[in-house]
């Protein structure tokens, strides 16, 4: 079996698209998927480089898995549905932590998927948006305000996924280059997503091999995890 | 005894369509070997290494079998199991585990939470009593630390809470050397180097006992079932994960492979590559770790212990104990061919390629590629079967042979043997569905086409063209054409046989042709462009066969066909003569006489020709050119005198006839010149006297019979061509004679003197002519031709006083040459005297003559007063 060089995870709740993200670039095509099962993943050459894909599953069952897959990760892409605000605060709140595991440069993309669904709802949307431009803090009212998330929300996770890596805004890819708004039925942006990050993540490549050896990955790097449970269990 | 109860392990297999057939079951301990009829007693652990089979039994028995591999003529395996002894091991519990270590002959016995060493042949506890206490299980490093081949690393879990101590094992002693606590109580471990890999109470971790440092894996619930740690291969585990998941993870925390998907109440799991064997209640499941599908059900009822122990996998109930036997991969391969599922069996290819050795691997996997490539050129897929036929670098006639008749009744080809594929023809595999067939037979056409040129074809070179053309002669297509005109390696019996078949006689003649067979190729054309056959290739094959003749370096050929093609058409028969390509002439070309002998029946022909001879070869002999003269001259003849006078309308004969008459020198001009009498041609014997240098006779024609004045001049133009200025204007003076001549002076003769005069003046002598003419003529008539004779004298007056001036200055350049070329430097001294006064020179200024004598400029001075005075050369 090819060994990866570098390795590239699709997080998000479940039903958001990430399969067919996947397949879409891989295959070229959208066929119906069944919800995933575990995980599964493509190997992309993508120049002199084997890039592993991988695939997780959005259901809660599987939730556990996902900082192993996330382990050593080169990019995540944190996937939600343009038309289910949820999923986007789901990223944050379930899917942002699992990414402790990936490498310490680790860049994130985050991808609205379904935009092809969006088409009628935008302008409704916009409108409400503009009768109340006060109200947008006011929690009561977003929940009246429809569930489309607008690429500013987007923005704004990406923004807090900074912080919250304890990044600077200044060392880190610009918001702009790393969100994306795709729709893997029409295959809108699914090529520049996939090959965006491709480009940003060869050079990791280098610079990890440039630094020798380390290319085992080193666990001792890592804090012992147990003792942080057992702490917060004490 | 107990049939029904036998039966429990295996039941009848339903036949899964889409199922790979990895493993079958075989029975290896029947109930009755072990505990007879003891209803209570049960299986509770299997150790197998190398023929010895051990189980370990809830009543505290160990039994020690032999085991024999026999394989049936059908090509299956079955074993017996000989049981060598058994022997109970003193307590009340049941036996937990047994490992065997082989190196150092003992069997580990878990019983009681007490290892205990036993002799693997006799299953007697080791002397010294060696044992590890207080474990409730225990695993053995199969990539151990130490590199002591006397002993074993062994892994357990202790009954103290949260502990793992790792021993080594020796032949009859133990030793402890680590102890390492975990965050949670282990329920299952697995070693590789100081990696264990740990199923907690609710998660799987990777531990390093040297450092210490832990790695979590992912959450489970022990609660809710039974996890599994197996280690698969190096520093890579799998474990049973959430939603029934089987899961990889390696050393470092990482999967590296795609989970496979058991059923949620899997109890154990065994590698037997490239598969994952997993155990539930009911079946057993298979599953490759190459694609991650799932590949075998197995039903099987009550099963608890499945584990493989060095690729035998070995899975029992607590009665029975069975043999997963794998199938020979080119087995699998082959049933995945034959159910046409082409992609897995070639991921299975491949991926059995680190286990096979090269060569046999290469061998073993072109010829699956070629077998899914008759695959999907039977579904008509016919873009995977070429790349599959490329790859697997199929052998061209393998496919060809399919197609009926279109290998050479010659060739020596047999299909390779097991056969590719189950078709006996494209018949069969079409069931002869026409529209089929024509696909079929359009891709081994674009196919044949492509490979022909390439390595492929080496060696099958006959087979590919005569398929190629055979085809292309079924089904009527152009390249038949292209294919025959470059190089080929078609068979002539086979190809010509197909070609008379499907009337491509001219394809046929081209064949012929490229066989070097040009009498019979163009004997078949000239069939066809009679009518004898009929064949509408080419509606201008007359000319293309002409064409042929005239390329054509087999003479006797030419000879033979050039009848035909003359009496086809005289003109363009005549060409297999006269549009012979150039060198070819030189070389062998044609005798002229021959030629013109065979060409007697056909005068347009000979026409032709002989202009060949005469115009385009440039051929100076005589014969030539009074022959073509005489042709061209009986045609004028038949065709009539021409209306003369001033021939605008001249025919095109007459005009080529006047052509050659002015243009040669090398016709008989008196014998024409008899043939032309008084056959109403004066231009003609014009020229005629011309050529006889008659001058005045030809102008006497050209002035009063034709009245043709311009031909008149043209006459003298065209007479001097090439001599000298006097010839030139005796020409001239000899028509202005005629015109001005005694008899019926016309005014018109008047008219082209005065005409004459004024538009060739220079061709004149000015004084001459002035006496000629008559008296009358005013000088305003003759005014240009007196401005011009006036210019031309004044002209060359000067020219000669231009000549003149510039010799002498020539002459002048010449002179000072040759002064400058005697002259030399001077040396003025003392002793140099004067050469005329003989005294030295005083002051710096002398006088030199050209011979070089210096003398004082005064002496000088006074020489040139005295002339007379001697040379000052002379002295020197």
């Amino acid at each position: 079996m090819r060994k990866p060089d570098g390795k590239i995870v699709l997080l998000g709740d479940m039903n958001v698209g990430k399969t067919s993200l996947l397949q879409r670039y891989m295959e070229r095509r959208f066929p119906d998927t069944v919800s995933t099962v575990g995980g599964a993943f493509y190997l992309k050459q993508w120049r002199s480089y084997n890039i592993s894909i991988w695939d997780t599953a959005g259901r809660e069952q599987f939730h556990g898995l996902g900082s192993m897959y996330c382990r050593g990760a080169a990019a995540v892409i944190l996937t939600y549905d343009v038309n289910h605000l949820q999923s986007l605060v789901e990223l944050e709140e379930r899917f942002l932590g699992l990414t402790d595991t990936a490498n310490a440069d680790c860049l994130f993309a985050i991808v609205g998927n379904k935009v092809d669904l969006r088409e009628e709802g935008a302008a409704e949307s916009q409108e409400e948006d503009g009768h109340s431009p006060g109200m947008a803090s006011g929690g009561c009212a977003s929940l009246k305000v429809s569930k489309q998330v607008r690429p500013e929300d987007a923005v704004a996770l990406y923004k807090k996924i900074l912080k919250y890596k304890m990044l600077d805004e200044k060392d880190a890819p610009a918001a702009e280059q790393m969100c994306f708004e795709t729709s893997a039925k029409t295959g809108h942006n699914v090529d520049l997503l996939f090959e965006t990050l491709f480009e940003m993540v060869v050079p990791m490549i280098l610079r990890q091999r440039s630094q020798g050896p380390a290319q085992t990955v080193d666990i001792t790097s890592y804090k012992p995890p147990g003792r942080t449970k057992a702490g917060c269990c004490a | 005894m107990h049939p029904r109860e036998e039966c429990k392990g295996i039941q009848d297999q339903p036949a899964d369509m889409m199922s790979t057939k990895a493993f079958s079951l075989v029975s290896a301990v029947e109930r009755e070997l072990l505990m007879g009829d003891k209803e209570r007693v049960n299986i509770e652990c299997v150790e197998c290494c190398g023929r010895n089979l051990y189980v370990g039994t809830s009543d505290c028995f160990v039994y020690h079998f032999l085991l024999e591999e026999n394989t049936l003529p059908a090509g299956t395996a079955t074993f017996t199991a000989t049981k060598q002894l058994h022997r109970h091991l003193g307590f009340k519990k049941p036996v937990n585990e047994l490992r065997a270590a082989s190196a150092l002959n003992r069997l580990l016995v878990l019983c009681d939470n007490c290892i205990t060493l036993v002799n693997m042949m006799s299953l007697e506890p080791v002397p010294s009593g060696a044992r590890i206490k207080g474990a409730t299980a225990f695993a053995l490093n199969e990539n151990p630390v130490s590199g002591d081949p006397f002993c074993v690393e062994v892994c357990i879990i202790s009954v103290k809470r949260r502990t793992i101590q790792v021993f080594m094992v020796y032949e009859d002693r133990v030793q402890i050397v680590r102890e390492v606590s975990t965050p949670e109580q282990p329920l299952a471990v697995a070693v590789d180097g100081h990696f264990l890999c740990l199923a907690l109470t609710t998660q799987y971790i990777i531990l390093n006992y040297s450092t210490g440092v832990a790695q979590d894996l992912f959450p489970y619930c022990s609660e809710e079932k039974r996890p599994i740690v197996k280690r698969i291969g190096r520093q890579e585990f799998l474990l049973a994960g959430p939603g029934g998941l089987g899961m990889f993870a390696t050393v470092a925390g990482i999967s590296q492979r795609a989970p496979v998907h058991w059923s949620e109440n899997v109890v154990g799991a065994a590698i037997c590559f490239p598969y994952v064997i997993a155990l539930d209640d009911e079946f057993i499941t298979v599953h490759s770790m190459l694609d991650q599908q799932q590949k075998q059900t197995l039903p099987f009822k009550e099963g608890h212990i499945l584990q493989d122990f060095e690729g035998r996998v070995i899975v029992a109930t607590s009665k029975g104990v069975y043999i997963l036997v794998p199938l020979p991969l080119e087995k699998q391969i082959q049933d995945l061919l034959a159910s046409r599922r082409v992609e897995e069996a070639l991921i299975l290819a491949k991926g059995a390629r680190r286990n096979i050795p090269k060569e046999k691997f290469q061998v073993m996997y072109r010829r699956i590629l070629q077998q899914a490539g008759f695959i999907q050129f039977a579904q008509l897929q016919f873009l995977e079967a070429k790349e599959l036929f490329r790859s697997g670098q199929l052998d061209v006639r393998e496919l060809i042979s399919l197609y009926p008749f279109l290998l050479p009744t010659s060739s020596s080809f047999t299909r390779s043997h097991p056969p590719l594929h189950e078709y006996a023809d494209l018949n069969q595999l079409t069931q002869g569905d026409q529209e089929k067939m024509a696909k079929c037979k359009r891709f081994l056409m674009s196919y044949l086409n492509e490979v022909r040129s390439t390595e492929v074809a080496n060696g099958y070179k006959e087979d590919i063209d005569t398929a190629l053309l055979k085809l292309y002669a079924e089904a009527d297509h152009d390249s038949l054409l292209d294919l025959l005109v470059t190089e080929n390696f078609c068979l002539l019996t086979d190809s010509a046989a197909w070609l008379e078949k499907h009337k491509k006689y001219f394809a046929l003649g081209l064949l012929y042709h490229s066989n070097n067979q040009d009498a019979a190729a163009v004997q078949l054309w000239v069939n066809i462009v009679n009518g004898e056959i009929h064949d509408s290739t080419r509606s201008d094959l007359y000319e293309y066969v002409v064409d042929f003749l005239t390329h054509s370096l087999d003479r006797e050929l030419v000879w033979q066909y050039a009848g035909w093609a003359l009496q086809k058409s005289e003109e363009v028969g005549v060409q297999v003569f006269t549009k012979r390509p150039l060198n070819e002439q030189q070389k062998s070309s044609f005798n002229p006489d021959d030629v013109i002998t065979c060409l007697k029946k056909y005068p347009k022909a000979l026409v032709k020709y002989l202009e060949h001879l005469v115009v385009d070869r440039s051929l100076q002999k005589e014969e030539y050119h009074t022959r073509l003269a005489l042709l061209y001259l009986d045609e004028v003849l038949r065709q009539g005198p021409s209306t003369g006078g001033r021939g605008a309308e001249v025919t095109e004969t007459q005009a080529k006839l006047r052509q050659l008459l002015q243009k040669s020198d090398l016709y008989r001009v008196h014998f024409l010149m008899d043939r032309i009498q008084g056959a109403g041609l004066p231009m003609e014997s014009a020229i005629l006297h011309g050529k006889l240098e008659e001058h005045e006779e030809a102008l006497r024609i050209l002035v009063h019979e034709l009245r043709d004045f311009s031909a008149a001049e043209d006459y003298c133009l065209w007479r001097s061509e090439g001599r000298a200025p006097p010839y030139r204007q005796r020409l001239f003076h000899t028509l202005l004679a005629i015109y001005l001549g005694p008899g019926p002076s016309a005014p018109e003769l008047t008219v082209a003197a005065v005409d004459l005069l004024n538009h060739h003046a220079t061709e004149f002598d000015a004084a001459q002519v002035l006496q000629l003419l008559p008296g009358t003529w005013s000088v305003q008539l003759l005014c240009p031709f007196l401005t011009g004779a006036m210019r031309d004298s004044v002209h060359t007056r000067r020219t000669a006083q231009v000549a003149v001036g510039l010799a002498k200055s020539e002459n002048l350049i010449y002179k000072y040459d040759k002064m400058k070329l005697k002259g030399s430097s001077v040396r003025l001294s003392d002793k140099k005297l004067c050469q005329m006064c003989q005294n030295p020179f005083c002051e710096p200024v002398f006088v030199r003559y050209p011979n070089g004598g210096l003398v004082h400029t005064h002496c000088a001075a006074s020489r040139q007063t005295n002339p007379s005075s001697p040379s000052p050369g002379a002295r020197t």
